[in-house]
This record gives structure tokens, sequence and C-alpha cells, in this order.
């Protein structure tokens, strides 16, 4: 299997030199910064303090970076792949890419593992920070990795959409605004659609009494719907008060366990993958119709 | 007869109210180089690009080898190397990464990539570039490793918008000869450029294009015929030079005569018949010839009266 040429070349150029390593250092000191802050501010170094060996402070940690990594990722994926398509056009180089025997999928695709690769190269090399937590126990191996995975697939959605409208817009501004906004609807959107058909149906006589369907339904295209299901419930600490979803979490925890059927092994971040590989697949397509220039008419 | 290696059929592209290219038909055939010639705006970018697969037609075909570009657009770029009127590289790869990268991007084998580029770099002339950022190169440079860009996979047809452009003298004579080197190869050239001596100089054959429509087309020599009705003469006489002067004045298709230091130049309406009559004339009444040159037109002078509306013709 020959690796892409796009892939390549930018692993090349963007590895050389001391630029990559120092911004992996800088990252990876960014997470240990937090973690040591969390925990100071916790009064866990305090020897007299109860809380020195409470273990659940460490879930909170976690909680903390995993939901940086995760913003981390709606930011940083965004701003490689929103301009990858358009910067070639800039730069004249696209109708030199464009006319070779790589097919336009063939470049997108590329496109598309050149911000996987970048980002999937600073959640390893961040690993040993999370892996922390395995000190005190109560996280394994199987929920990192598949939390990484999520991640990757996460990753796949959100460069699929960014590499989409890089293909449509010419200008590198534009095509990085409108992937924002698109991406911000589909995260907080289902949540806000789903919040005004629960406040409409509460009224109603009978309430609201969502099963766990019914939370799918509404809110699968969310990422944060599937980052969910990797987020523990809180135990006190500062964790638990990001966007009040250790609420949200528990309760669609509740719902799942009482499902029955398929629906019992659909946890929301397989809802959610599933979303992600379906919609990166069409917007895959659809980019690389875009890009044809036979097909194009501009 | 040889091959026919691009044939288009009455290609016409339209933006909105503009008609860029109008019911175009062209053949170059294998081993030609093909000077496309025009204004700016007349429509040579607009082809190029539609016959590298870059621009879809909104009318008419484009066929490569027998290949219909629209509908096997890959197949026909394996054998198209489109060399646009813009550098379009990667400032921070080197000389020998730039052509890795495009080996790769025309699928070619990585354990013949090295052999490749080495050889593509002899031929601009630029290997001892080979591991020089590209952003070090001065234009020429650039100019010679986008050409060689467009050879990387060997391609029989190669598409080259105004190669010259913004070259200083010696830059074009190297890019010339490059040219040539490339045209005794095999490769069939299709070539637009603004420097109308130089394409005279290297081209086989010539387009002139005109808003969106070719109006003229053929071997230099055939163009320059069908289009001039007039010509001009050198006559250099050993003596008897006002007498020279005063036969050729009598003879009515001759609108001007000037003359200096024996050297006698004539405006004269007509062509090879009337050459041989004046010359026979000279003779007749005793005027000493050493030499008698009829002066071909200029791709220039044909190019501006095409251009211009007066005697184009549509094809």
């Amino acid at each position: 299997m020959t690796i892409n040429p796009i892939l390549k070349k930018d692993l090349k150029t963007k590895l050389r030199g001391w630029r990559s390593t120092i911004l992996i250092c800088c990252y990876v000191t960014l997470l240990t910064g937090i973690l040591f802050l969390y925990f100071a501010s916790s009064n866990m170094f305090n020897p007299r303090s109860y809380q020195s060996f409470n273990p659940r402070m460490a879930i909170d940690a976690y909680n903390i970076l995993i939901t940086f990594q995760f913003a981390l990722l709606f930011i940083a994926v965004p701003a490689i792949t929103a301009v990858s398509i358009s910067s070639e056009r800039e730069r004249q180089t696209l109708d030199l890419m464009l006319v070779t025997a790589t097919p336009a999928r063939r470049i997108i695709l590329g496109k598309i593992m050149v911000s996987i690769a970048h980002t999937m190269l600073l959640l390893v090399a961040s690993l040993p920070v999370i892996g922390i937590v395995f000190f005190f126990g109560g996280i394994g191996f199987a929920d990192i990795a598949k939390l990484l995975l999520f991640y990757l697939l996460t990753a796949f959605f959100v460069a699929s959409c960014g590499v989409f409208f890089s293909t449509i817009f010419k200008r590198n501004i534009t095509a990085i605004i409108t992937t924002y906004i698109f991406l911000g609807l589909v995260t907080f959107g289902p949540f806000v659609g789903f919040l005004i058909y629960a406040m409409l149906h509460q009224r109603m006589p009978g309430g609201f009494n969502p099963v766990y369907r019914d939370f799918v339904t509404g809110l699968f295209p969310s990422p944060v719907f599937g980052y969910i299901s990797f987020y523990f419930g809180s135990y006190g600490g500062y964790g638990g008060y990001i966007f009040g979803i250790s609420d949200v979490q528990r309760q669609i925890e509740m719902l799942l366990a009482a499902e029955t059927g398929i629906w019992k092994y659909m946890h929301p971040w397989i809802v959610n993958g599933l979303f992600s590989i379906i919609s990166s697949i069409l917007l895959i397509f659809f980019s690389s119709l875009a890009l044809n220039p036979v097909k194009r008419k501009y | 007869m040889k091959n026919v290696v691009v044939r288009t059929e009455n290609l016409t592209k339209r933006y909105k109210n503009t008609l860029a290219v109008d019911k175009l038909c062209m053949e170059i055939e294998e081993g030609e180089i093909y000077g496309f010639v025009g204004a700016n705006g007349a429509g040579k970018t607009t082809t190029m690009r539609i016959i590298a697969g870059l621009l879809a037609p909104t009318s008419g075909s484009v066929f490569v080898d027998g290949i219909d570009v629209s509908k096997k657009p890959l197949q026909v770029k394996k054998h198209i190397g489109y060399m646009p009127d813009f550098f379009g590289v990667y400032d921070d790869l080197k000389v020998s990464e730039y052509l890795n990268f495009y080996a790769g991007m025309q699928g070619i084998e990585k354990n013949r990539c090295d052999t490749l580029v080495d050889s593509l770099l002899e031929l601009v002339r630029l290997t001892h570039k080979r591991d020089a950022y590209v952003d070090t190169l001065s234009r020429g440079m650039k100019q010679r490793l986008c050409l060689a860009r467009s050879l990387i996979h060997d391609p029989k047809f190669l598409i080259l918008d105004e190669p010259a452009s913004g070259l200083d003298p010696r830059a074009r004579v190297e890019m010339k000869e490059i040219l040539m080197e490339l045209a005794t190869m095999g490769k069939t050239i299709l070539i637009s450029s603004h420097i109308l001596h130089e394409l005279s100089q290297i081209c086989t054959s010539i387009g002139i294009i005109d808003s969106g429509r070719l109006v003229a087309c053929g071997s230099v020599r055939e163009v320059s015929d069908r289009m001039s009705h007039s010509g001009k003469l050198k006559i250099k006489v050993s003596s008897k030079e006002e007498e020279a002067v005063k036969v050729l004045l009598e003879i009515p298709e001759i609108k001007g005569v000037s003359s200096a230091a024996g050297m006698i130049d004539v405006d004269v309406i007509g062509q090879d018949d009337t050459y041989a009559d004046i010359l026979r004339t000279l003779v007749e009444k005793g005027i000493p010839v050493i030499s008698f040159q009829p002066q071909e037109s200029s791709l220039e002078s044909v190019f501006m009266q095409l251009t211009e509306g007066g005697n184009g013709n549509d094809n």
C-alpha cells in the first residue's frame, strides 16, 4: 500500500525542524499544568487534608483533561482543514494537483488524513498525562482506547466538514467561518432542539418522560452526545460542573440501562460514531464532486 | 499521415454573458510544436485548461490521443503534461522533494522516483539545485522546475501556457533550447506565448485565436502566405542605384521604394509571380543586381492583420 502523497509531503514539511517538537512539548506541558493546578487547588498535596488520598478526584481530573482535548479537537482540526483546499487554490497549486492522475477523492482523503495525523499526534503525546489517573484506579486501558477511537471518528467528521467547506468556498476566511458555524450548529443545535421539544411536551398532559431512544433520535448528530459516554459521573470536584454534563450523563446512563435488545448496546459514542462515519463519507463524496474539474462548471 | 494527438470539436465555453471560446475546432498532430497565439483574453488559457481537463466546456468535445477528456479525464491526464502561466510551487519543499511529490501524485513507484528526478533535473539544467529550497530559486529556475514537474510522468503531449513569460533574455533562450530538445524527444507541444518572434522560430504550426475563435491555423509560412497580400523585397545593386529606383517605381505593383548605400527596400503588392516579374524587369533594364531577397511576413504582422478582424477567416 502506498502512502497518500499529500500526507507524506505534509508530514515531511511540518515535522521538519523544531517547530512541531516545540508545539507538542508546549501542549503536554499545558495539560500537565492544568492537572497540577487542579490537584493544587483541590488541596490534594496537603498531607493533612483528607482529600489527599481521595481517588475520585483523579476521575474529575480525567474529566477535565478529556474535555480540554475534546475542545481542542474542535478548534484545531477545522483550523487545519478549512484552509486545506482553499489555500492550495490561493497558492495556485490546486490545478497542478488536479491535472495529475490522482483522483479528486484521494486528494480530499489526503487532506483529511493530514489533519487527523496532527491531531492524533497531539492526543497520543498526551497519553502519559492522562495515564496519571491510572495511579488512582477507576479508569482502565479499554476506556482510554475507546476514547481515542471516538476522538478519531470525531476528528474524521470535523475534518471532513472543514475540507468540504474549503472545497466549496474559494477564500480561506469564508471557509473557516462557515466550518465553525456549521460545527457549532451540529454540536449544540440538537441539544437546543431537544430542550425546546422537552419544554413543549412538559406542558402537555402526562408531561415529558423520555426514554433512551428519544435522546438518541434527538441528539445523535452532536459529538457532545457521544462524548457523554466517556464522561465519568462527578463526585463533587470541579469536573462535575462542566456545562452541567454530569446531570445529563447520569440520566442518559440510567435510561440506557433500562433499554432492551440492540438498543442496550447503542451507547451514545457508538451512535454518534456511526453518524460521524456516514456523514464523513457523504461529505467526502460531495467534496470530490465539487473538486472534480470536469464536473465543475466554473 | 501522422496521428492526431489533440482534436477539439466545436469547443465552446461560456461564462454567463461572455463567450470565452466559440466553436473552436483544432487539430494537433504528433510531434508538432503548435504555437497558440492570441491577445490577452482571446481564450488561449481557457482552451488550454479545457484540454488539460481542468475546466468543463459548455459544449463541444476534446479528444487527446483519441480519448474524450470529459468522459475519461483520469486516463487522459496520464498523457498530458500541463504547465500553467504561474509557478505553483511549495516554498517549504526542496527541489527534489517537489518533484518526488508530483511523482507520487502521478502514481509513479517510489523506486523509480530518484532516477527520474535526476534525469529531469539534468534536462532542465537544475542538477546543482537538487537540494535547494524552492523559494531560493530564481524566476527562470522556478519556470524550468515547473517544466520538469509537467514532464514527471513522461507525457506525450505538453501544454505550456506562456512558459517564457517574465523571463530575462538568457532564461528565455534556455527555455527555448529545452523546448527544442523536448521536440527532438518526440513530444507534441501546445505552447502559447506573447513573444511571437520566438514562437515563429520554434513552432511547426500556429493557431491564431481572436475572441474565442480560431481565425487561422497551419504552418507559420502557410498562415503568412494565406493572409499576406503584400510583401517586402530587399534588393542589393552594385551600381546604378538611382536608375534602379526609377525602374522599380514604374512597376504598378510596387507601392514604395527607399534606398541607401546600394540597398533598396521595396513594398510590393503580390506574391511570388510578382517578385519574378520585378527581377526580370531589373535585369532587362541592365541593373546589376547582386542580391534579391523577398522578406517573409513576420508573425507579428500576420497576427495584427488577423486580430484586427480585417482578413480573419473562420475555421
